[in-house]
Parts: C-alpha cells; structure tokens; sequence
C-alpha cells in the first residue's frame, strides 16, 4: 500500500514537472510532437529507474558507512553523467530500433533536474531500496505524462493564433500553469 | 583574432541583451521553484552567482590545464564542488533560509547557465572577463528571481520580503504562491519582454526605413536636378 | 598514451582536491548543523510544554518523545513528535502532552506541506491554540461550521478540512501509541 501511494505521489499528485519544476527544460524543449514526447519521456524513465537503483546502492553503501555524506553532490552527478554515457552506449550495441528511438534524446538527459532531483529525494527522505525503485518508477510515468499531455496541447496551438510575442516559451509556461491547476485537483488524493 | 568587446560590456551584456531567465530562456527549474517571495529569490540568486563567479573563475584561470576531452566532467566536478560549499554554509548559518530553498541548493549543479557559461566563455577568454561575465550573468538572473519572487509575494501574500505593502482589502490571489503561479506569471514576463523588444525593433527598423526613403528622395531629386 | 596520461591526471587532481576541500568545510560545518537541528527541536519541546525546563528523551519503539520536568525536577509530561500523511505529503507534529495524557497543553507543526494560503493555516494561531487545554478522551474529533460544545473538540478550518482532519488524525495515533506505552509500563 505504501508503495503505491510513493508511485501515485511521484506520478500525479506531486507531479515532478508540474509541482517541483524538476525537468522544466527538456519540458520546454520536447514537447512540440507527441512522438518525440513519449520517446523522450521512456528514455527519461528508463534512466530514473536506474539511477533510482544506482543512487540508492551508491548512497547507502559507500557514503553513509564511510560518513561521506558531503561527497553526495559531486558523486551523484558523476554517476548520472556516465550511467547515461553508458546506457546510450549499450543500447547502441544492443538494438538499433531502439537506439534510432532514444538516441538524441539521451544526451540530454545528464542536465535533466529531475534525475538529480530524484537521487537526492531518495536520499533526503531515507527510502529503502524497493521504495527507491517504485519512486523512480513513478517519477519516470510523471514526466512522461505531462510531457506527453503538453505535447498534445502545443500540436493543436500549433493552429492557434497566438500573439508574436508569446509564441514559443512564453505560451508553453502558461499552458503548464492551467495544466498545473489541474493537476491540482488531483491532491488530497493520498 | 583579438576580441574587441569592450569590458564593460562582458558584464552588461547579462543584465538584458542575453539575460539568462528573459532571453535564453535558461535554469528554469530554481527560477520557477523558489520564487514564492521575494527573500527566497535573493538567496537563490545570491548562491547561483556564488557558484557561477567562483566557478568562472577558477575554470578560466586553469582553463589551458584542461585536457579538451575531459573538459565537461571537470567541470561539472568544479560546479559540484562550490555548490556543496554553498549547500553546507547555508545549512550551518542559515538554516531558516536553507530550509526554504529546500533541494533546490543542490540542484544549482544542473542550472543550465553555470555549466553554459563554463562551456561558452570561461573556457575561452581571461580570468577577468570571465568574471566580469559571470558578475553580469549572476546579476541578471538576480533581477529575473527578485522581480518574479516580488511579483507572486506582493499578490499571493500582500507582502513585500516580509513587509505587508497592500491593504487588508486585498484579498491574495493564492494561485500566485501556487505551482500553477510560478508558470503563469514567468510566461506573461517573457512575453511582455519579448512584445517590448519586438517593438523596439520595429522602431528602429521603421526608422532606418523612414531614413532611407529620405535619402533616397534627396538622390532622386539631385538625379532629375541633373547634378 | 600521453593525453590519456593527462587525462586521468587532471581529473584525479581536481578530484582529490575537491575531496580534502569539501571534508575540510564538512568538519567545520557538521557540529553547526547539528547544533541548528538541536536547537530547533528543543525550542519546540518547550513551545509545547511552556512550564518545561529539563527534558529527555524517551526511544522507545520507534517513537520519538521527550519526557519534561519543571526546575526542580517534577514530570510535568510529554512532548511527542509524530507524523502522517496531509492533504498533499507528509505533516509533522510536536504534541505537549499532560503527565496522564488525557490533556494536551501545546501544538507546534515541524513540518508540512499543505496547500499555501489555506492548508497552511493548521501552522497559523487560531487553528492552534484550540489545542491548548484540550482533553484527548476518549479520542480529539473535529467539527465543521458550528462552535465546538465538548472538551475533545476543535473546528475544523473552512477550506482546509482535510488539513485539519489530518492533523487530528496524526495526533490521534499518536496518542493512542503513548497510551499504550504506558500502560506496558515503558515511559
């Protein structure tokens, strides 16, 4: 039951994007074509889980024996930074289907908030490790669905008339801020 | 090929022309996140600029020690470093303040400006421009946080750092301090940004066209005086 | 090979030396933070028990409480911190409990992260102070619109129900954990 409710926290109720502002920018960047949103959003999940599984060990294993704790940082973000080295070069190896899919999009990913922001929630909140997996899990479907619900927005502003000004960025963030209300209705659910 | 930007434009370059929230539209995530009044935006704005200026310094100043292809995780190693300082002084002396910002301390590490800064000018020019350029870039995102913090605390909580500024009978729009807040107020400030630098263009275009037809008509009239 | 050399030189100084620089700060700043944390939970043990002067704390089955006494060293009761789940994420609790708990003399919130302008008013005075004074037998409930007319009874704020249910509901468990606690004969 309660990991259900850390996946339904992570994924709805306290959406990554849309109320910690963790990921804003692939968020911006992406979401112009529902395609590339949902890619983007799997191989952003695909490398949550695995810095869920990654971090965890890494934190619980080495730092807080050790009483490194003040290495997190430094250590969090080298591990993401050559964890998505490595999963692009694997996939590359492994399947090429895939690699066409996700490819581009990997590299972005290292100065994705939302998985150093995942690393350090795991730690901040002390999860024990199937936790962490179903926190990343969740985090992962979070971004995913407000990338993709963004995306099917901007397709259809695509035909809108917006003012000069505003088009681009400026209307992206307005349209987050309904959609972030919406998702607002979603608290209290846990 | 010797630059020519003068120095005092390094630095003012940040304010406005490339501000990093306005006009490149960079490190969204700790604008959007801790701006619910104006002192949290101040003490982000303050340990960004922290981090970008000690960190601009040092990679310029060891910049040609760097081996070309390692250059990023030395850098993102640098970056991380200043901002545990940060992270840990705030934490000793400022426990309050370091509570409010929450984790987003740590993430100044993924704040796409200091890393593009590294990347786009510490690693090329001398140690004074790239503080010059850092000081500039820090400032105008302090101007973006503190503007946007103001903004959402002045109508979400009638206050301004603190100090109640609007009357009772006002009653606060809570959206403002809410997520849904954050997006809505930064979207309309960079649309009114970008409507002010449209127009302005418009202008001086208008005015170079306006120009033109001027010159042109003095030429026409010389050519059928047959000088 | 001479580049790769370099390679790994460079980043294995710039390594170590953020590594001896970073526990360098981490061991002057350490004792601070902890002496921050300390500070804030012992400023509201005695927020919820305003007669305390010593305390101690009581581990017992993984709650966390203090047992406080008057200067000369009479219990005077408990101030437990408890936990739970609010409207959006998890509210902490500093419960100033009366020596036989049927009585709660204070409520401080640590922790919370309710909606702001309405489920942050639990954290505000007047939802607050109806707490003091307020008796926990058999169980605290709330009401909604009219004036509380028992000794267990508080009002639940208007807009802001489920903020406030939580709340009772937190200390509610928790109390029922001490009393339990007691009656084993543990505290």
């Amino acid at each position: 039951m309660d990991l259900f409710i850390i996946f339904i926290s992570a994924a709805i109720v306290n959406n990554f994007v849309l109320a910690y502002f963790l990921g804003i920018c692939p968020f911006i960047g992406v979401s112009n074509k529902t395609s590339s949103a949902v890619s983007m959003g799997m191989a952003t999940t695909f490398v949550m889980v695995i810095t869920a599984i990654v971090s965890w060990l890494l934190f619980n294993l080495l730092l807080v024996p050790y009483e490194l704790e003040f290495l997190q940082i430094p250590s969090f973000i080298l591990v993401i930074a050559s964890l998505v080295q490595f999963v692009e070069m694997f996939i590359k190896k492994v399947s090429q289907p895939l690699y066409r899919a996700l490819g581009i999009f990997l590299p972005l990913i290292t100065t994705n908030c939302a998985i150093l922001g995942l690393a350090l929630f795991i730690s901040m909140r002390e999860y024990s490790f199937i936790e962490s997996v179903f926190f990343g899990v969740g985090a992962g479907a979070g971004f995913t669905l407000a990338l993709t619900i963004m995306a099917g927005i901007r397709e259809e502003l695509e035909l809108a008339n917006v003012p000069a000004s505003f088009k681009g960025a400026p209307i992206t963030l307005i349209v987050a801020g309904i959609l972030a209300l919406a998702f607002m209705g979603f608290a209290g659910m846990i | 090929m010797v630059k020519q930007v003068p120095l005092s434009k390094e630095f003012l370059k940040g304010l406005w022309e490339q501000n990093p929230i306005f006009k490149q539209v960079l490190g969204m995530c700790p604008t959007l996140a801790v701006t619910v009044s104006a002192i949290n935006g101040i003490a982000m704005a303050l340990a960004t600029t922290f981090v970008l200026v000690t960190a601009s310094l040092l990679i310029s100043t060891i910049r040609k020690l760097i081996p070309n292809q390692v250059r990023i995780a030395a850098y993102i190693v640098i970056i991380a470093t200043f901002v545990t300082i940060v992270d840990l002084v705030m934490k000793a002396k400022f426990p309050e303040l370091s509570k409010a910002l929450g984790p987003f301390i740590p993430l100044i590490v993924v704040n796409c400006i200091i890393l593009g800064r590294q990347e786009a000018f510490a690693s090329k020019n001398t140690p004074f421009r790239a503080l010059l350029d850092a000081l500039g870039m820090g400032a105008g995102f302090f101007i973006a946080l503190v503007s946007l913090g103001g903004i959402r605390e002045i109508i979400g909580s009638r206050t301004f750092l603190g100090i109640q500024i609007l009357p009772d009978a006002f009653e606060p729009w809570l959206i403002m301090i809410l997520p849904a807040g954050a997006f809505l107020t930064l979207g309309l400030m960079l649309g009114f940004a970008n409507m002010y630098t449209d127009r302005k263009k418009r202008i001086e275009k208008e005015s170079l066209i306006e120009q033109y037809k001027r010159v042109s008509k003095v030429e026409i009239s010389m050519a059928q005086e047959g000088i | 090979m001479n580049n790769v050399v370099k390679m790994i030189l460079t980043l294995s100084i710039i390594g170590v030396v953020s590594g001896g620089l970073l526990s360098r700060i981490d061991n002057w700043a350490d004792p601070l933070i902890a002496a921050n944390q300390k500070a804030q939970t012992e400023e509201a043990i005695f927020k919820v028990q305003p007669e305390a002067q010593n305390y101690e704390p009581v581990n017992i089955a993984g709650i966390e409480a203090y047992k406080v006494s008057d200067a000369s060293n009479n219990p005077l009761g408990y101030s437990l911190v408890y936990s739970g789940n609010g409207f959006q994420g998890k509210i902490r609790l500093m419960i100033g409990l009366t020596s036989d708990l049927e009585k709660i003399t204070a409520l401080e919130i640590l922790e919370q992260v309710e909606t702001p302008g309405l489920g942050t008013k639990v954290t505000e005075d007047p939802f607050r102070n109806q707490f003091k004074g307020l008796e926990t037998l058999p169980q605290i409930n709330w009401v909604k619109g009219i004036n509380p007319s028992h000794p267990n009874e508080i009002q639940a704020i208007t807009g802001a129900t489920i903020s406030s249910k939580a709340v009772v509901a937190i200390m509610n468990v928790g109390i029922l954990k001490m009393r339990k606690l007691q009656k084993e004969g543990k505290i």
